[in-house]
């Protein structure tokens, strides 16, 4: 049993971010929890799906279907009166959007917490979306951890506060957060509590009995507008606002989140603690109006650290504007003044340096030393490296065939796409082959809408891909909405039998959950078929048999889907065993010359290749290797052998 | 001729519309290949020189170096080339109503002929699926014959010289039209200068042809009007005629040659060869009687099998009339004139080196002759 479930209180731990979220949702007591696998948030459900496969808690844990399915499976449990929590990245947050508008005018009944991660700085996403916003649109509260022991004690107060104000509690969290670990003194689990029971025949308006919904309108949302009053007043002495600096300070910085380190670091790089006072804040929706009023009038000059967009600067400034008559005139150091990027993740560095701008201080040099020392490891330690797929992968296999048939096809057919590791294709890695590139399920969507423009004198094949996951998660419904519309298209099914881009999660189209049941397998050849589209289904690593049939359905009008399904690499059941012994035959290698110039090396590049330029030759490097084959199929010269391995 | 990479046969050739899927550069490495009657390249290859531009028809092509070198004879513009011998002939009684022939089946009997004898071991021809022309690497008599009949679209035949090559045979026979001819030339000459080359073919056998179609436009054009997979046969007949026929088990399709022609692609246009002149034989229709072919004897080589050909009973010759030969000379010079007017109005004819690459060199004095003085050369 892992600490997380059999910590004793007052035990210290190392926990990673998302592992304190995790126990601080246990210390809540919290029964169900749901989410969709979203890095940086999916170890979360990982780990309570564990603590629920260990059965010593009643606990159900579950990976739904997609986010706004996970809030819906989350806010059941709540309605009927047990605590619950949804987990999702930010984009997942979009998703879920339009139930969490119904949600939180509805409100809840057992407590219940949705963790939404956000990834400034897009360092496992394509983008950089903002939680914090949600909060605010959907008159929610919002904490922000600024720290590990906040990260656990912060979810457990969060439930709380969405069993004193019967609404839903958004917690949110960031990459650098969520994925560091840090030390966590741990609370109490408690023993495990009452049944779920859902009443519903009281008086329609009953908050307890009743209906849940959220009409009538009026008097619902003045009531979710009084929680949120409530909730404003207990943040007032939250001990998760704190400040630290002199009584007067020359400047105030006003920050949250994972910004209160590096504002803290930043202050001591400089040494100007006796001239600047931070103001940490954790409860960032509602800002606490009488906390930040008492602060803002100790000193003149106020400096916001926060990452991406100005949420806290523009909330301080309306109220430093609202306050104007007592307050007296502001000076704000923010985003908006140019002092700190609006895009990108923070770090100390840049807050050192606009805070040395502010205080007409030198910047801090680096030690030139160290300097030197720091540039010379980065470049002897880590090998420049190109972003690529794993040796072995089947997407390199896959977007080969798209991309070769499409350039046989010659009719400047192109390929829509959206998340997974597959995104890779717009690199050379995926031979550059996608050409869009939104939210999970748009490509086929997008798809759909070019399928239509043959009306418009457009000729060119329309593809779309879609990993195995996101199928289940948001491409039913583009591809019905093309069938239903007679759009010409091809969706490529990449099915490599689970969500492996986030770590190998299960979805529908497995036979097992989160929490290692049985469950129900869900075909996707099958479901194609019976929504009306040409279903072939191929095994990638079949080269030529893919791309013949790829050719082949692009012919055709209609909506065809073909299904490419070879497990991941990198998938448990493959790792480390090496379906063939794999060589280089150098008297048929033809190396640079005409006649091959290096196709394997140059264009497939899979890691396991190597080009031996001495000898002009290719070799296999047998550690990288993974053995699945392909590349003998594509030499030219058949100098790449396969073997099978023993 | 200069001889550049990749790159530059996209630009120079298949940008300018001046690819004739003649199939040279196909299957030659990993890079090209022909699918559907149009060539393609799959990824972009970074060598500087190499032979996919080297045996292209289109790139710059020196008609003297390539006459001299295949032909040993300097290229004089005269309208047929230069032949032993012109004849009528037709298949022969050991091969009459064994094939669905285009005209005499002169082509198909003297193939026979070849494989019969051992000169040949294999012959590299051209086959149809539905409207598309695909290479094909005939080893048997059936195979010859079910390659019978004329595909009127520029097909990549090449393709399977260089299949044929791999294996490292020497007893290849090639039928194709003249670009294709002229193409197989350029393989023959190994313009590399590669050390691991051999030379594949015993028998080069030309089709006279003023131009084939793009075969994905032809598609387009007809595809409304005919299944594509019911069809039979085509056939081009000679003038007065103004339409293609196409031929299905229950119709019979005229079309329009106007219409037609909007299929033909611009590198037919600057084609000055006729009568496939880089050969052994070359076989064309015979002008009044379409059961009948013209065939050009041109080397040592092709005579002596059309010899044992006769001999043996596979091909049946006659002496042909002297104004049909007149009319298939005049036939031929005006295809040479329009196509150097052609390529000069476009700038492909003798440029300026830096001014852009050619697509055919001749000598100077040799284009006034040809284009300047009505009547020496066109009559
Ligand atoms: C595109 C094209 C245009 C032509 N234009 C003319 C013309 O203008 N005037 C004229 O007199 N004759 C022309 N011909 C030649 C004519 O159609 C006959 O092929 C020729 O008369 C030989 O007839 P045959 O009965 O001996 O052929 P068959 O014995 O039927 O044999 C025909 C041979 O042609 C080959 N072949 C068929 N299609 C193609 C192709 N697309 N590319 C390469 N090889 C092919 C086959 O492999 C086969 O071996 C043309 C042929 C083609 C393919
Ligand atoms: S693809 Fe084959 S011939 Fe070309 S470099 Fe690699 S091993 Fe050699
Ligand atoms: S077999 Fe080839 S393609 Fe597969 S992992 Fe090894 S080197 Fe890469
Ligand atoms: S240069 Fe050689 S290897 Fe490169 S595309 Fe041309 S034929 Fe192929
Ligand atoms: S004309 Fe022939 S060699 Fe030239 S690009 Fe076209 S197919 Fe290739």
């Amino acid at each position: 049993m892992s600490p997380l479930s059999s910590g004793k209180k007052g035990s210290r731990h190392l926990f990673m971010g998302n592992e304190a979220i995790a126990r601080g949702a246990l210390e809540a007591g919290v029964r169900v929890v749901a989410g969709y696998p979203g890095t940086p948030a999916s170890e979360i459900i990982e780990n309570l799906a564990k603590i629920a496969k260990e059965g010593s808690r009643k606990l159900y844990v579950e990976w739904s279907v997609n986010e706004k399915v996970a809030l819906e499976v989350a806010s059941a449990a709540s309605f009927a009166g047990l605590p619950t929590m949804a987990v999702m990245k930010q984009p997942g947050l979009n998703v879920a959007a339009d139930y969490l508008l119904h949600l939180s005018g509805s409100g809840v009944r057992g407590p219940m917490v949705l963790v939404s991660a956000d990834d400034p700085g897009a360092l496992s996403s394509v983008n950089e979306g903002e939680t914090r916003y949600y909060a605010k649109l959907m008159e929610i509260p919002l904490l922000e951890p600024g720290d590990f022991q906040e990260a656990k004690d912060m979810t457990t107060w969060a439930f709380k506060l969405s069993d004193t104000i019967k609404n839903v509690v958004l917690l949110r969290t960031v990459t650098r957060l969520s994925h560091a670990s840090g030390t966590v003194v741990l609370g109490e689990i408690p023993e495990n509590g009452s049944n779920a029971f859902f009443k519903h025949d009281g008086f329609i308006l009953d908050p307890n009995e009743g209906a849940i919904l959220s009409p009538p309108v009026e008097y619902k949302h003045t009531e979710q507008q009084r929680k949120l009053k409530i909730a404003e007043a207990l943040f007032e002495d939250s001990p998760f606002n704190t400040y630290t600096g002199p009584e007067k300070p020359e400047l105030l910085i006003i920050t949250s989140s994972i910004c209160s380190l590096y504002s803290k670091e930043a202050v001591s790089i400089l040494g100007v603690r006796d001239r600047v006072g931070i103001l940490k804040l954790g409860t960032t929706w509602p800002l606490p109006p009488k906390r930040l009023l008492k602060h803002l009038s100790s000193c003149d000059h106020i400096f916001i650290v926060e990452e991406v967009l100005p949420f806290l600067e523009d909330e301080v400034k309306i109220l430093a504007a609202e306050h104007g008559k007592t307050l007296g005139a502001k000076f704000f150091y923010g985003k908006k003044e140019g002092y700190l990027p609006m895009v990108g993740e923070m770090n100390p560095d840049k807050v050192a340096a606009a805070l040395s701008r502010i205080l007409a201080m030198p910047q801090p040099g680096m030690d030139d030393v160290y300097k030197k020392r720091a540039t010379e490891i980065s470049f002897a330690g880590s090998p420049h490296r190109e972003a690529t797929f794993c040796p072995g992968c089947p997407h390199r296999a896959s977007f080969w065939t798209l991309n070769t048939a499409l350039s046989m096809d010659n009719r400047n057919g192109f390929v829509c796409g959206d998340i997974g590791c597959y995104s890779m294709a717009v690199l050379p890695a995926g031979f550059s082959t996608l050409k869009t590139l939104h939210a999970m399920g748009s490509g086929t969507g997008v798809a759909s809408g070019f399928g239509k423009l043959g009306g418009f004198g457009m000729s060119q094949p329309v593809l779309s891909v879609c990993g195995d996951s996101t199928f289940f998660h948001s491409a039913i419904p583009p591809l019905v909405n093309a069938i239903h519309h007679h759009s010409n298209m091809t969706l490529v099914v990449l099915d490599n039998s689970g969500t492996a881009m986030t770590g190998f999660q299960p979805h529908p189209g497995l036979e097992k959950d989160a929490m290692g049941n049985v469950a129900e397998k869900i075909d996707i050849p099958e479901v194609c078929r019976a929504l009306g589209a040409e279903v072939r289904v191929c095994d990638p690593f079949d080269v030529s048999e893919s791309r013949q049939v790829l050719l082949d359905l692009m012919d055709r009008d209609g909506v065809k889907v073909l299904v490419l399904k070879q497990s991941c690499a990198l998938s448990p059941e493959k790792k480390s065993l090496k379906k063939y012994t794999m060589s280089v035959d150098q008297s048929l290698c033809a190396g640079e010359n005409c006649g091959c110039n290096r196709l394997c090396t140059r264009i497939f590049a899979c890691p396991g290749l190597i080009w031996d330029k001495e000898n002009n030759r290719s070799r296999i490097d047998e550690v990288v290797c993974a053995g699945c084959g392909v590349c003998s199929s594509i030499c030219p010269k058949g100098a790449i052998m396969k073997k099978e391995a023993v | 001729m200069r001889i550049l990479g990749s790159s530059e046969l996209c630009e120079d050739v298949q940008k300018k519309d001046l690819c004739v899927d003649c199939g040279a550069c196909a299957g030659l490495c990993p890079y090209f290949v022909s699918h559907k009657g149009k060539i393609a390249r799959l990824f972009p290859c970074t060598l500087p020189q190499g032979r996919c531009h080297a045996f292209c028809p289109k790139t710059e092509i020196d008609l003297n170096h390539v006459s001299e070198t295949i032909v040993g004879k300097s290229y004089d513009g005269s309208p047929l080339g230069h032949m032993r011998a012109i004849w009528k002939t037709r298949a022969g009684r050991l091969m009459q109503g064994k094939g669905a022939f285009q005209n005499g089946g002169t082509a198909s009997s003297l193939l026979v002929a070849a494989m019969a004898s051992g000169l040949i071991d294999a012959a590299a021809l051209t086959r149809r699926k539905g409207l598309i022309p695909e290479p094909f690497l005939a080893t048997s008599t059936d195979q010859i014959l079910s390659c019978a009949g004329s595909k009127y679209m520029a097909s990549p035949t090449l393709a399977s010289v260089h299949e044929y090559s791999r294996e490292k045979g020497q007893k290849l026979a090639v039928v194709g039209t003249p670009c294709q001819m002229t193409a197989l030339g350029l393989i023959r000459m190994n313009p590399l200068g590669r050390e691991d080359f051999h030379d594949p073919v015993a028998l080069s056998m030309g089709l006279f042809c003023t131009w084939a179609l793009d075969t994905r436009r032809l598609i387009r054009l007809i595809e409304n009007r005919v299944n594509l997979q019911d069809i039979q046969s085509m056939d081009v007949p000679p003038p007065p005629s103004q339409v293609m026929t196409i031929r299905t088990c229950d119709q019979n399709l005229a079309i329009p040659l106007d219409e037609i022609r909007t299929a033909i692609p611009a590198g037919c246009s600057i084609c000055p060869d006729m009568t496939a002149e880089f050969t052994d034989l070359s076989v064309g229709a015979l002008e009044g009687d379409p059961s009948w072919n013209t065939l050009i004897v041109r080397t040592e080589k092709g005579e002596s099998l059309v010899e044992e050909a006769v001999r043996q009973g596979y091909l049946e010759r006659d002496a042909m009339r002297p104004e049909h030969l007149e009319h298939l000379r005049k036939g031929a010079s005006a295809k040479k004139k329009r196509a150097f007017i052609m390529a000069r109005d476009k700038h492909l004819l003798n440029t300026d080196p830096a001014k852009g690459p050619s697509a055919l060199i001749i000598k100077e004095d040799l284009v006034k002759k040809l284009l300047g003085e009505e009547g020496s050369c066109l009559h």
